[in-house]
């Protein structure tokens, strides 16, 4: 097999492989071709979507197959112009971790054997990646958590997880845009809106962008809070 | 001037070809389930391809409007009536202020659309007038259409030459003397026949899985909606238990839960999915799917015979004749 591995997901759309697993370098080279393809789109192009380690792309006529196959081997071949890289974006994202916001760090600290100060202190003391956008509108899979923060799903998903929670599930946390049944683990709540149709990217956070969590106190949740009244 | 829902039916909602260029976040194509219906009706109306229309699923719907328009009805799902008398689907027809027009049941199909000349006057979000139901997002108020909501026009139904041509009748409509080529529409009883190539999964599968897939009939469960298709069948095992990391999937992806039941995304497809993808639709037998309901059994056959190719011809042949239709008239 050629690699990286390039394989049809539809008539008109391929995916580009560059590892089978949650790879931080992979995701990278994925989020560098997608920069590369939106500043240089070529005839036929539609849109790119990056995952953990893939890029797919989406065409029309008069693009096929087989030439848009040929065109990501040439482009990944070669390195890109650092002007088509895209910049990173960096985000503070404020948080809550009252146990009212994050109605699972009991059990997140039985798990773990950390106490809640503990799982905060790790919880915002790195950087996270933003690997890809998907499951609904807005959700970002960010990562990677250190092991010590590792933690199973829950065994019966939430029927509604409150807009905004802060979650985490294996090594990988994010935030619930919108009211959505979910089974990560919730450890605190984010007053910012993650997704919005009415703006003009939709989401806030983007694959590729870099976030840091900080703690804020209820009372700066609730001064913050996009649902309650201004 | 516009068209007013008095019954929705057991599903109406506005529609186009799909919201394009947000997947990169989390938010699902959506638009019409076949696009091929779809497009025959705008073509028929004199809209382009990509105009919003009404998209119905099975029977119930009842709709009138406030002065003369021109529409066309495609698909199946249900069998039309204007003002009580029988109206043919592929064919332009002309209706009078006060009609009403109305799908009755019928075994053949799942969804109908109806375009109306001139397009429907919704305004887009993120690019499209799709409703995709879950975000609340496009449509009217991002949900399926409800008893008495009213759907503004863009302009009069009359830009067509066949429109004008249309006689109406005592009982207050008229049908154009040109009709489109019919689709044929899946009979309920019917074991259909869907196309698709293996998936990036295939091989992940075992023997007996690919077997089965292939030789077995599936049955479409009552869990099929805009977003996907389970099916009940024989269930269909991997190899070794191996996780897949999210990646992108489509409309027209099989993929395979953890118990085995098959799964086939439809127009509302998630963007990321975390399932082995035993195989992937070709864009035909995805439309074909679309006018299957629950109950109707299929078929998979891998995409490449004559049979199949034949038919592929034919569906791109008759789309250019509406067009050149369309010109003659």
């Amino acid at each position: 097999m050629i690699l990286p591995r390039i394989y049809p997901i539809h008539d008109q759309a391929l995916t580009i492989e560059f590892a089978a697993a949650i790879s931080v370098e992979a995701n990278a080279k994925a989020i560098s071709l997608h920069h590369r393809l939106q500043s240089a789109p070529f005839a036929g192009f539609i849109e790119s979507v990056p995952a953990y380690g893939s890029l797919t792309v989406y065409f029309n006529e008069p693009a096929n197959n087989t030439g848009v196959e040929a065109l990501l081997r040439n482009l990944t071949a070669t390195a890109a112009p650092e002007q088509l890289l895209g910049e990173v974006r960096q985000h503070l994202i404020p948080v809550c971790y009252d146990e009212a916001y994050g109605p699972d760090l009991k059990d997140v600290e039985a798990a773990t054997g950390l106490d809640r100060s503990a799982i905060i202190s790790l919880h915002t003391g790195m950087t996270f990646r933003v690997f890809m956008i998907g499951f609904v509108p807005g959700f970002a899979y960010m990562g990677i958590l250190p092991t010590e923060l590792e933690t199973a799903r829950k065994k019966i998903p939430r029927l509604e997880v409150p807009a905004g929670s802060v979650a985490i599930a294996g090594r990988q946390t994010g935030i619930y845009p919108a009211v959505i049944p979910g089974g990560w683990n919730i450890i605190g709540r984010t007053p910012w809106k993650l997704f919005d149709k009415h703006m003009e990217t939709c989401s806030r956070l983007s694959a590729g962008d870099l976030v840091r969590f900080e703690p804020i106190t209820s009372e700066t949740f609730e001064q913050l809070s996009w649902a309650s009244p201004s | 001037m516009g068209i007013t829902i008095l019954k929705p039916g057991i599903q109406c909602s506005i529609q186009d070809l799909g919201r394009w260029g947000y997947q990169q976040f989390g938010v699902p194509v959506g638009g019409v389930m076949d696009r091929l219906s779809a497009c025959t009706a705008n073509r028929l109306c004199g809209n382009a391809d990509g105009e919003a229309l009404l998209e119905c699923t099975l029977h119930g719907t009842v709709i009138t409007c406030d002065e003369t328009i021109s529409f066309a009805l495609t698909g199946g799902g249900a069998r039309a009536t204007v003002n009580g008398c029988a109206v043919d689907y592929y064919r332009l027809i002309k209706m009078v202020a006060g009609s009403q027009l109305q799908l009755m049941p019928d075994p053949h199909g799942c969804r109908t659309y109806i375009a109306v000349a001139g397009g429907l006057q919704v305004p887009l979000e993120l690019g499209s007038a799709s409703t995709y139901q879950p975000s609340r997002i496009g449509g009217l108020d991002g949900q399926p259409l409800a008893a008495g909501q009213f759907v503004p026009l863009k302009s009069s139904g009359d830009l067509l030459p066949g429109g004008r041509d249309i006689v109406i009748r005592e009982d207050g409509f008229g049908m154009g003397n040109w009709k489109a080529q019919v689709q044929p529409m899946p009979h309920v009883k019917d074991t259909v026949v869907i196309y698709c190539d293996a998936g990036p999964e295939w091989d992940w599968f075992h023997d007996s899985a690919k077997k089965d897939f292939t030789g077995e009939t599936f049955t479409i469960s009552t869990q099929a909606n805009r977003m996907g298709y389970r099916l009940e069948g024989p269930p269909l095992s991997l190899r070794e238990k191996k996780e897949l990391v999210s990646t992108a999937v489509t409309r027209g992806i099989v993929q395979v839960t953890h118990e085995g039941s098959p799964i086939v995304l439809m127009a509302d497809a998630q963007t990321i999915g975390g399932y082995p993808r035993i195989a992937r639709l070709t864009s035909q037998a995805i439309d074909l799917l679309a006018q299957c309901r629950p109950g109707t059994k299929i078929q998979f056959r891998e995409f490449g015979d004559e049979e199949s190719v034949i038919h592929y011809n034919r569906i791109v042949e008759a789309m250019k004749m509406v067009k050149v239709g369309l010109k003659t008239l």
